[in-house]
């Protein structure tokens, strides 16, 4: 197996989940969000996207924060410091195996 | 994949946009801007500098309320027309270097043309024939300018509409150019001297003021009818408020 091929191995695979790769990618970019905009942007079904917000949560990846708009719950999602690593780690080790593939496909 | 991240990622900081809420708010306080310089021709003038500094006051004051008052009323129409229907986002948090850099940059963006205007008049004797163009190219360099920056913009959120705004500023920049190249420019004496308060001079900076005025208020137009589409677009696509299935 070549070295890349290996590294895939390494990856993350909380992460490397589809559904949960979108979720960690939709949060990276945001301070925190909502179940709605979630539900919306995945296009997961909310019990598949409560589902992997748990599994995001339990690994640490994800804090919850609940509130009150009024008499209205609020549920905010955001990455924390572990998941945002998680995440930069993710992306580090997938592009250079992205890469040498994409130049292997040329040849 | 990381292609599929990259456009994830543009989605998510391009959600302030979605509605056309912005482009809107944006595109009235440009026309309010442009307003301000074109009618600023027929305030009464007893001096000139006192005329600019009183139209340049206006425009800040106008801007600085502006801006307040577009921010509170997108709080608002966010709060119970976005949110309900496609979820609240927080944006990533501003430290006070962001805030530092987005200052120096509406600076930049807003200012400085003015500014430089005014530089170039000081400078007049080694640059008469560039002052004299002017009131040409002056809209066609800001007009690529905000092209420029929108183009970018566009590319940093995935926002396609963002293309066609920049290439619609620099269209106008460049028609507001060839317009009043084609009414004719000051023409300037050989023997021009330095200083701001010569009629010549004070007769291409009205000119450019005017080019800018009209350069804001067209791009203030565009900014509103993009705007109103993508609300319309956003509305059709989201009628209702989200409501939980029992």
């Amino acid at each position: 197996m070549s070295g890349s091929l290996q590294d895939l191995s390494g990856l993350d695979r909380v992460i490397h989940e589809p559904a949960r790769l979108m979720l960690v990618a939709l949060l990276s970019s945001v301070e925190s969000a909502d179940f709605l905009f979630l539900l919306k942007e995945s296009g997961l079904t909310k019990g598949n996207l409560s589902v992997h917000l748990s599994r995001l949560e339990e690994v640490g990846y994800l804090r919850v924060d609940k509130t009150f708009q009024g008499k209205i719950p609020h549920t905010e999602y955001s990455l924390t410091a572990k998941g945002k690593t998680a995440f930069n780690e993710y992306r580090k080790k997938l592009d250079p195996i992205i890469r040498q593939h994409s130049r292997a496909a040329k040849l | 994949m990381n292609v599929q991240i990259d456009t994830v990622l543009k989605r998510a900081r391009g959600y302030w946009f979605i509605d056309g809420f912005t482009e809107m708010a944006a595109g009235g306080l440009f026309v309010i801007l442009a307003g301000i310089l074109l009618f600023s021709e027929y305030m009464p003038r007893a001096s000139f500098a006192g005329w600019f500094l009183s139209v340049t006051s206006e425009i800040v004051i106008a801007k600085l309320i502006g801006i307040l008052v577009a921010i509170l009323i997108l709080w608002w129409l966010k709060d119970h027309f976005t949110y309900p229907r496609t979820g609240f986002v927080r944006g990533k948090q501003v430290t006070a270097t962001q805030v530092f850099v987005i200052l120096r940059n509406v600076i930049l963006f807003l200012f400085l043309p003015i500014l430089a205007l005014l530089a170039a008049c000081l400078i007049i004797a080694s640059a008469s024939n560039v002052l004299a163009s002017m009131p040409a190219w002056f809209p066609v360099g800001l007009g690529l300018i905000w092209g420029g920056m929108y183009l970018l913009a566009g590319k940093w959120m995935g926002l396609r509409r963002f293309r066609w705004l920049a290439v619609m500023m620099a269209l106008t920049g460049i028609a507001i150019g060839i317009w009043q190249f084609t009414i004719g420019l000051p023409t300037f004496p050989p023997n021009i001297q330095s200083g701001i308060f010569q009629p010549i001079v004070l007769q291409t900076i009205n000119r450019t003021l005017m080019s800018l005025g009209f350069l804001i208020l067209i791009s203030g137009v565009i900014l509103m009818l993009s705007g109103l589409v993508t609300f319309l677009r956003y509305r059709k696509e989201n009628p209702n408020p989200y409501v939980e299935e029992s």
